[in-house]
């Protein structure tokens, strides 16, 4: 009943193979907090948003590292010698989908003008937006246009359209990571009629230009059907980067010359549970499964190079690949007891505890205990899936050495009399807490007392945030998902003028770190901006702010009688339009 | 779920004269005679013992020690395998007793004596001239406790509370009381209209010393089922909170246990299931046959048929 | 008639008001879930703003107050939809999954109860009540668990999906109400037939019972026309009072551990979001709920036992 309902949908398009309905069921381990694409602040939103609305870039969609690529925007930007002023053209012809927000109803082109509403909806507080931060101190006149009251009709210098089809940005200072901003969800383009008409429920009914529509939401799943109207431009191999010696086994040739949405229907169901996702994918009941840490068993053959094993293999494609983000714990420098302390003396000794804590933590136990070994354990806060990552580093700083740790503690004074209660804060869920018991039981292995290390439990994300937010936590494990292809993404979490309640948790303020960080954050990627970075990434490892870090891997798996390649990191949802059904008569198991 | 048995014991202690002196003796004659029941009493009997044990020290104390492999099978080492992090699995279940008895006992005590003294105002106030108020509001607050959904209440109170160990108690310790609460009314306003109530009042006795001395120690059968129905609904109750992580915080408890096994479960691995679902279900046997004997026991009516 | 309203209204100022003191007040502030990456004070003052946590509290009492009794309840502060809509979607998702196993439950609960009764003292009065007993003594969780293993994984026999809730026919539904329902009918089973047991007990242990057995009346003559019929308060009672626990308690933990977006779910989340109108919406709504079930209580006791009247 359903696909008689759906295919007088999407049914005119040629893209549709053989000229059946197709449907592709993805799943995601956690649901979207919120439509609005000003509110679509987690990576499950994100996902969905992209599909729904438009955005100006994308990143190619086989290419790696990412590239960037035009999508309602016609080129990639002419940006002034001085690297301030952007001139970016949309496409013509870009229709909004038909909605009863537009009159008659039927869906009008999409104008500039769009694009800067939408960016200005971020610094309105009537939005309760959460990517402002992209844009803020950046644009000339936008974060003025808020303090005086944020009125639309008041234009903004440095964000006009002049004309229907031409986007101008005028930076404060060169921002060389804007065009990455163009690419999240943050920055996609919401008419203001689907505000003025749905208000808060626009949250609810997207109204935007991106290859899909939404047919249902719930807090359960998602159903998406083809947008009809979605501009018609053929798949390219080559535009994508597709690189034939590592993509070849994907059977995504055949796609070649079609036009983008290939399926006519996608199904997002929302599963936290790890093990109920997994096994309604093996139950036939999901195309798509992230693979949940407690099945690496009975999922893989080998862990290096990660195999599937044979069973699954014939049904089964899957890829390896490492999250784009890392999870660390950070020491709260702002509580005198771990962190800076006025008196020198005590300061130092605060170090030392620091550098024996870091030095006790087991990385590869809690890497196979909790990522069954296969999260890359790194030293720092520039994650491996950053490109100035530096895969010759020191890995001292992540090698578990209880003998320095030791010394550290009994050079310095400390014994288990004296030392701190240690409060580790966390949200209460049994991973975490296992994870406690175990930083618990490390801690032990240097003479740190159990009955000295307390759990700081709270029942909300939204309550453990306010804490730390506040500086009232002592040790807190941070998970950061990098926005952007760029480790300055993640250096600023350690830059000292974002101290909490911006997102520098540890409150670490070291003036060598913060001038490098300014020099550097105007630079375009060169190989002196990497060294800069890399000289920041070993000032916290020496100052032993944080013990980090790890980035999971994931290991996800499709049906075979998909032709995809699905990304979880800075691609994203984007890849749903790419995502089409094999060619029937090649669907030979005897392939691997 | 909650209060399932308001109505059968209020029918049953609704009715015929309480005499307490030889009552008493019969009620405990009665007791050795139930089978079932004293096999209830044998398990809660056994589990205190061990539940001594931890408390003094000699046993589980090693619940948090990390000293084994990921999910060991059962083994001389670790009677009953091993968990996620290499934590020996028998001793948490034996330590978990420990969380299991301070919470039943806290919140069963705390609540029957709460539900006992402001049952007897309800009671005694029930129909005073003048002061009838006072069981009127009584009795809207145990309305207004009883109307919140239990599980929405209860996490509210923990969330209210987080932080502080004793949020689990208190919360439970609120919804628990309105039962007793109710049932001690209905009897405390039978005693009222009895001859040595009556004649204490005749002779200006304090109202205090009235509801202490006379009014009070005649509930006590019903306090005694209650508290044992109270403490089998904490120790469940506590199961259901730790799942959702409002529960124990810093200790081990058989809902924490549970809540780790229902990530373990659906990949092969039963033991911390089974371990804590047996000794669980054991403790709360005992209880639930005690309670029934105990009923029984005290049941008027039992004897006339 | 009308103080039967009085004291409801009394009855829903009180719930409100506690439930206002605990979930709103003292409950989870939302702000930080709301601020993105990178928030700066101003901004969090600027959401507290929004969100109404910086206005005093008779003044957010009060609103609340007007907002459950004008039925406008306004949107769910995370995903911006209106609590009416998601209280529209949800709730006859929860009705559809603990309805069967409420209405089996207590049915069986009933039956057995009966037995039970009839046939005080002997071996299968014993196994009745000892069954109970060994029921009422497994922690729903385990029970959630067990069943889940058993029925819906390799390691027992695979019949129903684990979790979740696509039902568009009465197949579907099958397939997705089953294992929550035989959870909930084994969790309160031994419950129902331990309160039926003792009020037909206590029923037919009277006077005219006892006269009419005396008489030669039949035995199931005895038990339906008159223990059943004389019973019928104490059932209808715990029937409908149980009503709004189990659509919402009970469901809560049903929804969260089988991933059911009903409205326990949605209560959960909540909680855990501290998304605060969903909250006060269910809450209040509940505490509503109950009052009108006792002045529709009178009525059916009316109905099914003359003598009340």
């Amino acid at each position: 009943m359903l696909l008689a309902l759906g295919a007088c949908d999407g049914g005119e398009q040629t893209a549709s193979l053989e000229g059946s309905y197709t449907v592709y069921r993805h799943s995601m381990d956690g649901a979207p907090s919120n439509l609005d694409p000003a509110r679509a602040s987690n990576i499950y939103a994100n996902f969905l948003v992209v599909n729904l609305y438009d955005t100006l870039y994308r990143y190619k969609y086989l290419a790696r590292p990412y590239e960037l690529e035009p999508n309602l925007a016609e080129h990639l930007p002419q940006v002034s010698v001085d690297g301030l002023t952007y001139t970016i053209r949309i496409k013509p012809g870009v229709h909004f989908i038909d909605d009863p927000v537009f009159r008659e109803g039927k869906g009008r082109p999409v104008s500039a003008r769009d694009f800067v509403y939408s960016i200005k909806r971020h610094f309105d507080p009537e939005t309760r937006a959460e990517g402002a931060w992209l844009w803020q101190n950046r644009i000339v006149g936008l974060d003025e246009w808020k303090e005086n009251g944020a009125d639309y009709k008041q234009e903004v210098t440095g964000l006009r359209a002049l004309d229907d089809r031409t986007i101008q940005i005028q930076l404060i200072a060169p921002y060389p990571q804007l065009l990455h901003t163009l690419t999240q969800g943050f920055s996609a383009i919401v008419p203001p009629e689907a505000v003025a008409f749905y208000g808060k429920e626009l949250a609810v009914h997207p109204v935007g230009s991106g290859p899909y529509r939404l047919l249902s939401f719930n807090t359960a799943s998602a159903v998406m059907v083809r947008n009809t109207g979605f501009r018609q431009e053929p798949f390219s191999l080559k535009n994508e980067g597709f690189n034939p010696a590592l993509q070849s086994m994907y059977g995504l040739e055949h796609l070649e010359g079609l036009l983008p949405p290939f399926m006519d229907r996608i199904e997002v169901e929302f599963i936290a549970e790890d093990a109920a996702r997994w096994n309604a994918f093996i139950a036939g009941e999901l195309d798509f499964v992230k693979a949940p840490v407690s099945q690496f068993d009975q999922v893989l053959q080998s862990r290096d190079p990660p195999m599937l094993k044979p069973a699954l293999a014939d049904d089964f494609h899957f890829q390896a690949s490492l999250e784009s983000g890392f999870v660390h714990t950070d020491f709260n420098m702002d509580d005198q007891r771990i962190g800076y302390h006025p008196d020198p003396g005590q300061n130092a000794r605060n170090k030392a505890l620091r550098c024996a804590i870091t030095k006790a933590f087991d990385w590869e136990k809690r890497n196979e205990i909790f990522y069954y070994g296969m999260g890359q354990v790194f030293a720092g806060i520039i994650p491996p899936v950053a490109p100035e990552f530096d895969p010759d580093q020191d890995k001292t700083a992540i090698s578990r050495d209880l003998i320095t740790a030791r010394h550290l503690l009994r050079s310095h004074g400390w014994n288990a009399g004296n030392l701190p209660d240690l409060e580790i804060g966390f949200t209460s869920s049994v991973t975490e807490r296992q994870m406690f018991e175990q930083f618990r039981s490390f801690m032990a292995d240097i003479g740190y007392p159990r009955d000295k290390i307390h759990p700081l439990t709270f029942a909300t994300y939204g309550d453990y945030a306010q804490a730390y937010l506040n500086r009232e936590v002592m040790l807190m494990t941070i998970g950061w998902t990098m926005d952007y292809p760029d480790a300055e993404n993640t250096i600023q979490l350690f830059y000292g003028p974002n101290a909490s309640p911006g997102s520098n948790t540890a409150n670490y303020n070291n003036e060598e770190f913060n001038r490098l960080y300014q020099a550097s954050s105007t630079m375009s990627s060169s190989p002196i901006r990497t060294t800069m970075y890399r000289k920041m990434n070993r000032i916290v490892i020496e100052d032993c702010v944080t013990i980090s870090g790890i980035s999971r891997k994931l290991i996800l798996l499709w049906n075979r009688d998909l032709a995809m390649l699905p990304d979880r990191s800075f691609l994203g949802g984007h890849f749903f339009r790419f995502a089409g059904r094999g060619e029937i008569k090649t669907k030979n198991k005897a392939r691997r | 779920m909650k209060s399932p048995r308001t109505l059968t014991l209020s029918t049953v202690f609704a009715s015929d004269p309480f005499e307490p002196g030889p009552k008493g003796s019969r009620a405990w004659y009665k007791l050795r005679q139930d089978k079932a029941g004293l096999f209830g009493l044998a398990i809660v009997a056994i589990f205190l013992v061990l539940t001594l044990g931890v408390f003094f020290g000699w046993l589980g104390q090693g619940w948090s020690v990390a000293g084994g492999g990921r999910w060991e099978p059962v083994s001389v080492d670790h009677w009953l395998g091993t968990n996620l992090l290499g934590q020996d699995i028998f001793q948490r279940a034996v330590f978990s007793l420990r969380t299991a008895f301070e919470i039943g006992l806290v919140v069963s005590l705390l609540s029957t004596l709460l539900g006992a003294l402001l049952g007897v105002l309800a009671g005694w106030y029930n129909g005073e001239p003048g002061r009838t108020w006072v069981d009127g509001g009584i009795l809207w607050f145990m309305g207004v406790l009883d109307s919140i959904p239990f599980y929405l209440f209860v996490a509210a109170v923990a969330y209210a509370l987080q932080g502080w160990p004793w949020a689990m108690h208190i919360a439970m310790v609120a919804t628990f009381w309105t039962t007793t609460g109710r049932l001690i009314r209905a009897e405390a306003m039978r005693i009222k209209s009895r001859e040595f109530v009556l004649s204490a009042r005749a002779i200006g006795l304090p109202t205090r010393l009235i509801l202490l001395r006379h009014v009070l120690p005649n509930t006590l059968h019903i306090l005694l089922v209650q508290a044992t129905i109270a403490f089998v609904a904490a120790i469940k109750t506590e199961v259901i909170l730790s799942f959702l992580g409002l529960g124990v915080q810093d200790s081990v408890s058989w809902g924490l246990m549970l809540a780790e096994s229902t990530q373990e479960v659906l990949a092969g691995h039963f033991n911390n299931f089974l371990a804590a679902s047996l000794m669980l279900f054991m403790l709360l046997l005992g209880f639930n046959l005690l309670a029934d004997a105990l009923q029984d026991a005290f049941d008027p009516r039992q004897a006339s048929l | 008639m009308l103080r039967k309203i009085i004291h409801g209204l009394a009855l829903i100022l009180g719930v409100t008001f506690i439930s206002f003191l605990l979930m709103v007040w003292f409950g989870p502030d939302q702000t930080y879930t709301l601020i993105g990456k990178h928030a700066t004070a101003s901004q969090i003052a600027e959401v507290r703003h929004q969100l109404g946590y910086d206005q005093p509290f008779t003044r957010r009492y009060l609103d609340y107050l007007v907002e459950l009794f004008t039925l406008d309840l306004g949107a769910s502060n995370s995903s911006g939809e209106q609590v009416s809509s998601i209280l529209k979607r949800t709730l006859p998702i929860s009705l559809a999954l603990m309805l069967p196993g409420f209405i089996i439950g207590n049915l069986l609960g009933i039956v057995l109860g009966l037995v039970a009764a009839f046939r005080r003292g002997t071996w299968i009065d014993r196994l009745i009540t000892g069954l109970s007993v060994t029921g009422m003594s497994i922690s729903f969780l385990i029970i959630i668990i067990a069943l889940q293993v058993l029925l819906s994984t390799p390691y027992g026999f695979n019949l129903f999906p684990v979790r979740g809730w696509r039902v568009d026919n009465l197949s579907s539904y099958l397939t997705y109400v089953t294992v929550p329902t035989l959870s909930l009918i084994m969790v309160t089973l031994g419950y129902n037939t331990r309160f039926y047991r003792a009020v037909f007990v206590e029923e037919s242990s009277r006077e005219h019972i006892r006269t009419a057995r005396a008489f030669g009346a039949s035995p199931a003559t005895l038990m339906g026309r008159h223990v059943l019929k004389n019973s019928l308060v104490a059932v209808s009672t715990r029937i409908m009072f149980s009503i709004p626990l189990v659509v919402v308690s009970g469901s809560l933990l049903i929804e969260t551990y089988f991933g059911i977006p009903g409205i326990g779910k949605v209560s959960f989340d909540a909680i855990t979001s501290g998304d605060q109108p969903i909250l006060k919406a269910v809450v209040g709504l509940t505490a509503v709920m109950f009052v009108l079930i006792q002045i529709v209580a009178d009525f059916v006791y009316r109905l099914v036992d003359p003598r009340i009247a």
